[in-house]
């Protein structure tokens, strides 16, 4: 509700990526609901190329020629309930876990102020999303401090390493990260540092060795 | 005064087209109405240019073919053309003496009656981006007042074509700034992979990335992310082979 409001649009939805593609997990009202199934059932829409692309796809007006060019099936059809689609992926680099969609009745751009707080609001769903997938419960005291929107190199680097040291894909690497430091009450940043610096290896079978 | 109620009420519509949801033809269309109505010509036409700085026509008074001709032939002489060149407004009294100044021009206006033009540079600070075309069918100038209100209205359209490219723009610039941002994670991600499977320096690993990239005529972000999918087809950049170390020659 709260990034409905912020941005201004009329309905906000939630799609997690399953492996068939993103699957509707929330939606505000009906609108939302229609209109990520459809994209879901077509594969194709703004949602869909959102995760492709690796970066939000801003479609103001739905019944304009590109989109008609980009979507056919979609557009023709979402065109006579929503103005415009504004599609967020929900990412760290490889690591894609959904998508934040914002629906306009109107076509109406995003202005840059809407924009940056659905960044936000983006960035708070992926936080959100990882933390519920390591089994870390929500908390408000360390968010967002930890949010990825720091983007530090380090953090992603370390993801990296992590994922050849425990043999495991990019995602369950940045999960483990995560629990690793909410288990040990450590900033994730930190963490990142001495991985980076090899002082702080990670096994495989969960066993966690430190430079001694 | 009926006159200033229907200026007034113009704008108003106007400003209302222009937050209700903007079709740039629709919006452009009802002012070239409004011209006629309210400056006392007998047609009104919105040129823009094109990229190539072609006066395109975006929307007239009137739909009569010969009409639109007219205004389409200033592509290549014309008052329009003149305006959009100059930056400055442009008229003719009465196109009958007007000369060689646009002869095919001016024998097509008036075949289609009207003896006076007036063109009105579209403009915003340094930019100008097209011209409004207004005709009158009896000779003369528009008064002072016609003319400043016409520019008002020429104006207002420059304003709300401007800001809805300027949004456009802007949206492409977002999507292609957040996704360059997302690619420059993707390569951090691949170089810790990199750096870990060859045990190489986080410098080393970057420079590693970007040569195979380009020895491989690739998009780095593209073998940045196969890398972290350890796809095989970066097997050579991240299971470099030495023959001291291929597998079965322990």
């Amino acid at each position: 509700m709260a990034c409905a409001n912020a941005t201004r649009v009329s309905e906000v939805a939630l799609s997690v990526r399953g492996p068939d593609g993103h699957e509707p997990v929330y939606a505000m009202g009906q609108l939302g609901e229609r209109l990520e199934e459809l994209q879901f059932t077509l594969g194709e829409g703004p949602c869909v190329d959102a995760l492709t692309s690796g970066g939000p796809v801003l479609a103001a007006d739905l019944s304009s020629p590109n989109s008609l060019r980009r979507w056919p099936y979609f557009a023709i059809d979402a065109a006579a309930g929503a103005g415009g689609i504004f599609a967020f992926p929900l990412q760290a680099g490889a690591v894609q876990v959904g998508v934040l969609a914002l629906y306009r009745a109107q076509e109406r751009p995003l202005d840059a102020e809407e924009f940056a707080d659905a960044l936000v609001f983006a960035d708070a769903a992926l936080v959100l999303l990882l933390d519920a997938k390591a089994g870390i419960a929500p908390d408000a005291s360390t968010w967002p401090a930890d949010g990825l929107s720091e983007r530090r190199a380090e953090l992603h680097q370390a993801t990296g390493m992590l994922s050849v040291q425990l043999q495991i894909g990019i995602e369950g690497a940045l999960l483990r990260l995560r629990a690793y430091a909410f288990a040990h009450d450590r900033r994730i940043a930190d963490v990142a540092r001495e991985v980076v610096a090899r002082r702080l290896r990670f096994a495989p079978e969960s066993s966690l060795t430190g430079d001694s | 005064m009926a006159r200033e109620q229907q200026v007034a009420q113009a704008f108003v519509e106007l400003a209302d087209t222009l937050v209700a949801g903007f079709d740039v033809i629709d919006f452009l269309h009802l002012l070239t109405q409004r011209c006629v109505q309210l400056l006392d010509v007998d047609a009104a036409g919105l040129l823009l240019a094109d990229g190539r700085g072609r006066l395109e026509l975006m929307a007239a008074s009137t739909e009569q073919a010969r009409l639109l001709e007219l205004f389409q032939l200033q592509n290549e002489e014309g008052p329009c053309l003149d305006c959009y060149h100059t930056r400055a407004p442009v008229a003719c009294a009465d196109l009958g003496t007007a000369g060689d100044r646009w002869p095919r021009f001016a024998e097509a206006a008036r075949a289609a009656g009207f003896t006076a033009v007036q063109a009105l540079p579209m403009r915003l600070r340094g930019e100008i981006i097209g011209a409004t075309n207004l005709f009158r069918v009896a000779p003369g100038r528009l008064s002072g007042r016609a003319l400043d209100l016409g520019q008002a209205l020429a104006d207002v359209a420059t304003i709300s074509i401007l800001h809805e490219r300027a949004l456009r723009e802007q949206q492409l610039l977002a999507e292609q700034l957040q996704t360059a941002l997302n690619s420059r994670i993707l390569i951090e991600q691949a170089k810790g992979v990199l750096a870990e499977r060859r045990q190489l320096r986080m410098d080393d690993a970057f420079t590693t990335l970007r040569s195979y990239a380009r020895n491989h005529n690739r998009p780095l972000s593209d073998v940045a992310r196969a890398v972290t999918e350890g796809s095989p087809d970066v097997a050579e950049l991240t299971h470099p082979t030495h023959p001291s170390q291929r597998p079965g020659t322990e």
